[in-house]
């Protein structure tokens, strides 16, 4: 075994973009804190069982896992929200909400998700809010992200796609049909798989609303043509949510920026109300991704909205480093 | 400017004749270079091993791309899959050796597909042993080396001239068009023009 060898999905940073990381990671630290985010560094080992509890048992699989000496499964942490999650549960209780909280640290997967997002170590700058419902404070975290990019100079240069899951999920509630179908659906729908889920549509017409759905990407018109396909109440208060949101967007002159994706249902397991991903022009891939999740913190025995987003430090460094100087 | 990943081989030809019709011209030199651009410049092709297309496309060093479906299950690669270009079609299949005989013992399958040989008989509860080839896995039951083959079958001749028939049919393929995730947002436009264009094109209405 050489020295030399570094294990795969690890990387140094030297001299420039080392400086550059940081300048990074400060940008985003400085925005978040004149946003009263609070600072929290968690633990980078703990119970694998907490992240089974915070990401689901799909996400959680992919961390590095080892055993404590008295036998308990341990994880190097593969996201930083199951711990936040946990701690404004437990040790956070008592202060008053909403309860802002940001972090910077590093997370580690053994597996990637995709080949191209393959690093096992990168760290994460994120915030959450938490107890806080609504509009606003989906509002509130969008126009969080959106400064951070600005500040770093990316304006005109990235597109963060807002969603509502239950959009799709009012849906596939009236389709009535059983799990592995529903996900079968889902994974289409996220997929833009058109052509097999015309093979649904053309057996029973309660299918083709799938098809119509899947174009449905841009600005607030898209929310027009979706009104008109759909009739379920609970797909259209969520509609609905998404156009205070737009008409919020638009107020503070962000909608260039933005882009409605009713097809966007990559997180359903975990998301309960808006999602959204970031992409970077020269990123292949996105770059962060944030929502709301109001059945998390209740995993740890406290019932409270949250809504929260990570950046991905590494990949926003990579695109800034091949930027012309400022 | 966006980049088209296109597979080299059989479905090329094809994909250049459907990119034609959609008012995509890369000219016929395109046949011997590794990329091309287009009449337009708005347009440049790349001509990669089919299945690095989903490789390159999910980098996003290529926006998009066209594939055949086998390939795409085989790759498992997190991409978008509007539109079936309906070239180049073909079953991917199970074959045996049309007299029958089979080793004792695990049953042994020779595949450039392991992901999707392993995925179809785990389903079906049957324990396999599967042996990955890069090329010619008809020759592999008559030579012994496997009782079985998973592979790619358009006319049912290689299979017959190496004494092989079809077993069961896994799923059927045809060219896809692809598209990377962060493309499909940023490029937005030209994506969905292209993308509109060449369904036209499939249907047979003139562009």
């Amino acid at each position: 075994m050489h020295l030399s060898r570094i294990p795969p999905g690890m990387r140094y940073y030297v001299g420039a973009q080392a400086r550059l990381r940081r300048r990074v990671e400060d940008t985003a630290m400085s925005v978040f804190e004149r946003c009263r985010y609070e600072e929290i560094t968690t633990p980078s080992v703990d119970y694998y069982v907490l992240f089974e509890q915070g990401m689901g048992t799909t996400e959680a699989q992919r961390s590095f896992r080892f055993t404590d000496h008295d036998g308990r499964l341990l994880a190097l942490r593969p996201d930083v929200t199951s711990s936040v999650a946990r701690a404004a549960a437990t040790l956070l209780a008592e202060r008053p909400r909403p309860l802002r909280l940001c972090y910077a640290g590093p997370v580690f997967k053994q597996q990637s998700q995709s080949p191209a997002e393959w690093r096992r170590e990168t760290t994460q700058l994120g915030c959450e809010l938490i107890g806080s419902e609504g509009a606003d404070a989906d509002l509130e975290v969008l126009l969080v992200a959106a400064e951070i990019l600005n500040r770093l100079g990316l304006s005109g240069n990235y597109c963060i796609t807002i969603n509502n899951v239950d959009v799709f999920n009012g849906i596939l509630e009236q389709l009535s049909v059983e799990a592995d179908v529903q996900e079968d659906i889902r994974r289409l729908v996220d997929s833009r798989a058109l052509p097999e889920l015309s093979l649904y549509s053309s057996g029973e017409n309660k299918y083709r609303v799938l098809s119509q759905l899947v174009p449905l990407s841009g600005k607030r018109d898209v929310l027009d043509q979706a009104e008109c396909l759909i009739s379920n109440p609970r797909s259209k208060t969520a509609l609905e949510q998404l156009r205070q949101l737009w008409r919020g967007l638009e107020a503070n002159g962000l909608a260039q920026s933005f882009e409605i994706d009713l097809a966007d249902v990559g997180g359903l397991d975990y998301y309960t109300g808006l999602s959204f991903k970031i992409f970077v022009n020269g990123a292949g891939s996105r770059i962060g991704r944030g929502g709301r999740y109001d059945g998390l913190i209740s995993n740890f025995g406290r019932t409270e909205p949250a809504v929260g987003f990570v950046l991905n430090l590494d990949g926003l460094t990579e695109v800034l480093s091949e930027q012309p100087a400022e | 400017m966006i980049t088209i990943a296109i597979a080299k081989g059989r479905m090329q030809d094809d994909a250049l004749a459907l990119l034609a019709r959609a008012g995509v011209c890369f000219g016929s030199s395109s046949l011997r270079c590794l990329s091309s651009s287009d009449e337009s410049g708005e347009h440049t092709a790349i001509f990669v091993k089919p299945a690095d297309v989903p490789v390159y496309v999910e980098y996003g060093i290529a926006d998009c791309g066209i594939v055949g479906r086998d390939i795409l299950l085989e790759s498992e690669a997190d991409l978008l899959l509007p539109l079936d270009l309906g070239i180049a079609q073909c079953r991917l299949v199970v074959a045996g050796r049309s007299d029958g005989a089979q080793n004792r013992g695990m049953l042994r399958v020779a595949t450039k597909y392991p992901v999707l040989t392993s995925d179809y008989f785990g389903k079906r509860g049957t324990p396999v042993e599967i042996i990955r080839l890069s090329g010619s896995v008809e020759l592999a039951p008559a030579l012994g080396l496997a009782d079985v083959i998973v592979d790619l079958v358009e006319t049912g001749r290689t299979l017959r001239e190496n004494g092989l028939s079809v077993i069961d049919v896994i799923t059927e393929s045809s060219g896809r068009f692809v598209v990377n995730r962060a493309s499909y947002q940023l490029k937005a436009k030209p994506i969905t023009q292209l993308l509109n264009a060449l369904n036209q094109a499939v249907s047979g209405v003139p562009a």
